[in-house]
């Protein structure tokens, strides 16, 4: 059972047969900054960047769309609804080519920009977001109108608040997909300084043919942010996962 | 009235954002696929229209076909393995086990880490110097060419994949196992059936749209598996793993053919929607009675 079996962390470590765990432990970490050519630190920074403000903007997107589409009658509603929804099934793959020529033309090549608006792109968020602002009863919407308040004002007052469960599943789960996305980047990012970690780990260890443990450092380090979350919130990942999965 | 209709239509402010956004970074993109599939390009000279060559091509090149076929064996066998698996596990744990929590938050973590890190360890591990194939050796007295065979290179490929997702699937399944109320097991009980009658006749065919669900999101997601063969193979040996994403990929960024890329990427998506349309049938009727 090698499903079983891995605990990521201490199995990474404890990969290479021939050598000597307690004395390259440190060593492949401290090491990484040898490779000059390499800015890890500013990869991660990167990475941050990116992560925080797509998930941002797709929570703004999908928490807005998902409100109007749930909350509102208007004209061709079902229609607009149907055509966001129909983008879950282009997949990015087919796409990247004429993004990648849009994204040029732009003039966001090597930006953040670049990265972050098509990375923040979720129908599904949508949809998630949709069917979860149905469960807030109209009538809360109705009384807060009758007391003069704003549509923007009730949005942001009344029914972002109870739709907390479901925005903290859209942000857990798609902080772990933008984090771990690796052929946008390729893409888009040519210059050293903008790369993300994945982009940064794949070139890596592209560059040499037998693996170093170094690699496997940079590898390490490129998931713990994602376990540390992963442990302070694991409860909240199944919930976040049979909310999202089960609908 | 008039009032209401009115703060109605206010809705459409809130959608117009996504809407837009959408349109241009998703939409837009999409159409100009088809669009540039009809083209000569590269990115250098003028665009030239070549019609639908680049499908004629694309039909007799063996390249292309291979990829595709790839792509379709990688993604179900991955799909057949990892339902059966997690399934099977999400049954397990239903079960009072020693240290639970733990095994199954192990099975999960993988989940979360990201592709191409799980790629560069499985890469190590599957070196012929690597943990497996000294495990092997030692068992079995052969050692196996995880990355370098032919034949095994696309086995190593779908081990990956189904240790990577199965977590997800599994708590998927174990969330589907929940929602059917234990009264059913408990008449049954009552009347005598053995575990294996409940599960054949009650929990599987009460989790058919929780199957369906894996199996098609299982399906879009392996069918777009890109990072790892990046890493770990390169789409060799002899092009044994170059799944579609890949071809993709170095049509257009190695090879700097845009609009073959393009083509390709036609295919692709027609592929899938062709999948998810028939999946979406299979769907409704199933949950029409």
């Amino acid at each position: 059972m090698v499903v079983s079996s891995f605990k990521p962390t201490s199995e990474v470590l404890a990969i290479p047969v021939n050598i000597l765990p307690k004395n390259w432990q440190i060593d492949a970490y401290t090491n990484l900054s040898n490779y000059t050519e390499y800015d890890f630190t500013r990869y991660f920074i990167n990475s941050f960047i990116v992560t925080f403000f797509a998930v941002l903007l797709a929570v703004i997107l999908c928490t807005t769309a998902g409100y109007g589409f749930a909350k509102y009658k208007f004209k061709y509603n079902n229609l607009i609804f149907i055509i966001v929804l129909s983008t879950i099934m282009i997949p990015f793959q087919a796409i990247v080519v004429p993004l990648f020529i849009l994204m040029k033309d732009l003039g966001l090549q090597n930006s953040y920009l670049g990265l972050i608006i098509p990375e923040s792109l979720t129908a599904f968020g949508v949809f998630l977001m949709r069917q979860f602002f149905y469960s807030i009863p109209d009538e809360i919407i109705e009384s807060a109108r009758i007391d003069g308040a704003s549509e923007f004002r009730i949005f942001w007052t009344i029914s972002v608040p109870m739709a907390k469960t479901a925005i903290f599943a859209l942000i857990i789960f798609h902080s772990q997909w933008v984090w771990n996305l690796l052929l946008w980047p390729l893409i888009i990012i040519s210059s050293p300084e903008m790369r993300t970690i994945p982009q940064a780990i794949a070139l890596f260890s592209g560059v040499y043919f037998t693996p170093y443990p170094e690699q496997l450092a940079i590898s390490v380090l490129g998931c713990l942010p994602l376990l540390v979350i992963f442990m302070f919130l694991s409860k909240n990942f199944t919930k976040g996962i049979t909310l999202t999965g089960l609908k | 009235m008039k009032y209401n209709e009115k703060i109605q239509k206010k809705g459409f402010y809130f959608v117009l954002p996504t809407l837009i956004i959408y349109g241009i970074f998703l939409i837009y993109p999409m159409l100009s696929a088809f669009h540039y599939s009809f083209y000569k390009w590269n990115m250098i000279s003028e665009s030239k229209y070549v019609g639908l060559k680049h499908y004629i091509r694309m039909f007799g090149d063996r390249r292309f076909w291979n990829s595709y076929l790839t792509t379709f064996h990688f993604t179900f066998i991955s799909i057949f393995i990892i339902i059966i698996l997690s399934f099977l596990l999400a049954l397990l744990f239903q079960e009072k086990i020693m240290l639970k929590n733990f095994f199954q938050s192990s099975i999960f973590v993988p989940v979360i880490l990201t592709m191409v890190a799980i790629a560069v360890v499985w890469q190590f591990m599957f070196q012929s110097t690597g943990v497996l194939s000294n495990i092997f050796l030692d068992i079995f007295g052969i050692n196996i060419k995880w990355l370098t065979s032919k034949s095994v290179a696309p086995y190593s490929m779908i081990l990956v994949n189904v240790w990577k997702i199965t977590g997800y699937y599994m708590i998927i399944f174990i969330a589907g196992l929940l929602n059917i109320p234990s009264i059913y097991y408990e008449a049954a009980k009552v009347d005598g059936t053995s575990y294996l009658q409940r599960l054949f006749y009650i929990t599987i065919p009460l989790m058919k749209n929780t199957f369906i669900l894996a199996f098609v999101s299982g399906v879009i997601f392996s069918f777009a598996a890109f990072p790892q063969q990046y890493v770990m193979t390169e789409g060799g040996p002899a092009r044994s793993t170059e799944v579609l994403a890949l071809l993709i990929y170095k049509q257009a960024f190695e090879f700097t053919k845009f609009g073959y890329s393009s083509a390709i990427s036609v295919a692709f998506f027609l592929t899938l929607l062709v999948f998810s349309l028939i999946q979406f049938r299979i769907f409704q009727s199933e949950s029409n009675y």
